[in-house]
């Protein structure tokens, strides 16, 4: 029982707590409090608040990421509205990010299910499973490549089926599937994770007293354990939906946005602009995807404060 | 007078290197590299009393590395009043600008990328170089085109040019009797009589759409439009051009069509290593590549036989030209603080005996008047042409990266919508100019 135990689930009100005021605050601020956080805060705002800062002065500019720049008002948003190709990324990339927190969250927690049953070499079933946590998405993805190129195509025509013979990847249509496929197999681990922590929170007794009230198997699970473990779900869609908008590595890796510009997430197109010349078009499109990518955590965030689950 | 052991004060061992040396050889291994790094570094310094200038030479071939160490040991030898340090990361460049300290010298594949920073001002003049009149007009044209500093001035100077056309298997042709293809009609023909025996005509790899950007799209163009004059910059003070790749190009893209239907089943799934293995291993006639895959296909297939013939698109052989793109060119940052110096190493490197060493060496075409014929019979076969100065610099290349043109058309390849390539590209190069458009007239 290694695993179970690393992964018991913090006590469900213990959430760590740092707005919480010091008790002296009004007397004299903590020393040790200022210098854990002065640092940190020092630190965050050198590489990240000051970065992203520059990146918004430069959106409103035509600067090349090298030589002379002049501010252009609000041109390069006015533009990247009136950019089908922007347009496209950002609709396959909610689309991707939809569908993969869907397929990740149900079969994840059909796993944790699994996992937690009283199966036999249930521990090193659940370490069998944790591996593909291990291997970067970059790894992954490339296995992955020559899977769908060569090995399944070659399968398939010996067995003769052949809506699988040639690539997924160079199907405009169906190179998605591949994407989400390759996604799905890579972050469903961490998410069953989450879920079993979730599951071994859940007191024996409770599911007991509904077998005694006479309970069959699909009642106590839409009854008992997924009210639950509903805090569990919320994080974990919430951070698989944010983490899948910055989709980038895995499909570089796969399709390379295409065939076409079939898969070309958001990510992508702004990297695009660092080679492309297009460096403050391309920072205009970062910050529309900050804004967005906000909103929805806010959005996210009153839901989590109504269910009164801590992240 | 026993030297201090210890290796605390570098720079006053420096000061006086000689008389430190009986105790450098004490010193453990790693100390000595060290101290003998920091030792030739302020040998410089301490002679620069002297008159030896550094200059740095940033080179963009990572394969040539060792071949330029030993020009620039041949130029310090023949002048050692300069010192030339080869750095190779031209990623390096942009924040050499910004920060005010550029390479001096660089050699840089000329392209939509260079051509923007010359655009920009930030090479010298070279057209008073000695050795720019030895440039073939024709190959400075290739620089030129992309538009000249002021109107007049040379950003750089030719080293060498890779040429592209059709590669194919000698002993597939002559087990058919196929002659090389001279017109359009006759390649097609050769293309049938290789399907009709079962043998792929033409190798495909559409995975890798770089490939099928640089030689399906490309050689089909630059045969039948005049690719340089379409992408003429406007002169100075003229409305900007509008081009149309749907009036343009239409007739190459029903070409390509052809071509495409020639290639391997499966040739989406396939990629660029792909190709080159299954062309060594004789699984196709004929194969779209430039002589980089020439080196990949002869470390798998030593004694293969293989030739290199450009794509011709008409029914003129006279019209046929081969893919060219300048691989290496060489240029000096307007900024150099040894303009003299800078100058005197591009005159070493331009002599035409380095000039077609390297090119020999590399599989490349000397871009100088009077280059002896390419001996590699490799790519010979595109030497003719290179003479005649017939060459096209490839329609990709002339794009604006912001233009996805290589998944166009890898869209293209899969789907067979040759309207829906073109509109896209005549919709994307006008957003991209239009949102350009306030950068050029800052």
């Amino acid at each position: 029982m290694t695993l179970p135990t690393l992964l018991e689930a913090p006590p469900r009100d213990a959430g760590p707590a740092p707005a919480a005021a010091p008790p002296r605050r009004h007397a004299r601020l903590d020393r040790t409090y200022l210098v854990m956080l002065v640092p940190v805060l020092a630190l965050f705002s050198l590489f990240i608040v000051f970065p992203a800062l520059t990146g918004v002065l430069f959106s409103f500019t035509n600067y090349a990421g090298y030589g002379d720049w002049k501010f252009i008002g609000a041109l390069n948003y006015v533009n990247m509205f009136k950019d089908p190709t922007i347009l496209q990324a950002y609709l396959f990339t909610f689309f991707f990010a939809l569908v993969s927190t869907l397929v990740v969250n149900v079969l994840s927690l059909a796993l944790a299910l699994a996992l937690n049953a009283k199966i036999k070499w249930r521990t090193g079933m659940r370490t069998l499973f944790f591996i593909p946590m291990v291997l970067s998405g970059l790894v992954v993805a490339y296995v992955f490549n020559y899977l769908f190129s060569n090995t399944i195509p070659a399968l398939a025509d010996s067995l003769g089926f052949t809506p699988l013979a040639s690539s997924i990847l160079s199907d405009e249509r169906f190179a998605w599937i591949a994407v989400v496929f390759v996604t799905v197999w890579q972050a469903a681990p961490g998410v069953t994770i989450i879920y079993l922590a979730g599951l071994q929170s859940i007191p024996g007794e409770v599911h007991e007293a509904a077998e005694l009230d006479g309970a069959g198997g699909f009642r106590k699970f839409a009854s008992i354990t997924l009210p639950l473990i509903l805090g569990y779900l919320v994080i974990n869609v919430i951070l698989g939906f944010k983490g899948y908008l910055g989709a980038y590595e895995i499909i570089v890796a796969l399709t390379g946005g295409g065939p076409g510009t079939a898969t070309q997430s958001v990510a992508m197109k702004i990297f695009s602009g660092f080679t492309g010349g297009d460096y403050a078009y391309q920072m205009a499109n970062a910050v529309v995807f900050f804004i967005i990518t906000v909103a929805i955590s806010l959005f996210q965030l009153r839901i989590i404060q109504r269910r009164g689950v801590s992240l | 007078m026993l030297p201090d052991p210890s290796p605390t004060a570098p720079h006053s061992r420096a000061a006086t290197p000689r008389r430190r040396r009986t105790a450098l050889r004490r010193r453990t291994a790693a100390v000595l590299a060290v101290t003998l790094a920091s030792g030739l570094a302020l040998s410089g310094c301490a002679t620069a009393g002297s008159d030896v200038v550094t200059i740095q030479f940033m080179q963009n071939k990572p394969e040539a590395v060792e071949y330029f160490a030993d020009l620039v040991q041949r130029f310090e030898e023949e002048n050692p009043d300069i010192r030339v340090v080869q750095g190779n990361s031209e990623a390096a460049l942009v924040p050499g600008l910004i920060r005010g300290t550029p390479p001096d010298v660089t050699t840089r594949g000329w392209a939509y990328a260079s051509a923007d920073f010359a655009a920009k001002g930030i090479y010298a003049d070279l057209s008073d170089l000695e050795a720019a009149d030895r440039v073939d007009p024709s190959a400075q044209e290739l620089v030129n085109s992309w538009g000249q500093y002021n109107g007049t001035e040379v950003s750089a100077l030719p080293f060498s040019l890779a040429g592209a056309g059709v590669i194919y298997n000698e002993a597939i042709f002559a087990q058919f009797g196929v002659e090389v293809p001279t017109t359009w009609d006759e390649f097609v023909a050769a293309c049938e009589v290789f399907a009709a025996n079962g043998v792929t005509p033409v190798y495909g790899t559409y995975k890798d759409s770089w490939t099928l950007a640089q030689g399906l799209f490309d050689y089909t163009t630059g045969g039948l439009v005049d690719v340089a004059a379409f992408y003429a910059p406007p002169e100075d003070g003229a409305a900007p051009v509008t081009r149309s790749y749907t009036k343009t190009f239409a007739p190459a893209v029903e070409k390509m069509k052809t071509i495409l239907s020639y290639t391997q089943k499966g040739a989406a799934t396939r990629s660029y290593p792909d190709g080159n293995a299954a062309f060594a291993k004789g699984e196709a006639a004929m194969y779209f590549q430039g002589p980089w895959a020439l080196s990949e296909i002869n470390g798998i297939n030593p004694d293969m036989q293989i030739g290199t013939f450009a794509l011709p698109m008409t029914n003129d052989p006279a019209d046929t030209k081969a893919r060219v793109n300048v691989d290496s060119a060489l240029s000096i940052l307007r900024t150099t603080e040894h303009p003299a110096e800078a100058r005197r190493f591009v005159e070493f490197l331009m002599q035409p005996e380095v000039v077609e060493a390297f090119n020999t060496d590399h599989a490349a075409f000397s871009p100088l008047t009077d280059a002896p014929a390419q001996a590699n019979p490799q790519i010979a076969g595109l030497d003719p042409l290179f003479k005649a100065g017939r060459y096209y610099q490839g329609a990709v290349t002339y794009m604006p990266p912001a233009v996805p043109a290589q998944n166009y058309i890898q869209y293209f390849a899969g789907t067979g919508n040759g309207e829906g390539l073109l509109r896209n590209l005549d919709e994307d190069t006008q957003r991209v100019a239009d949102r350009l458009v306030p950068t050029t007239t800052n």
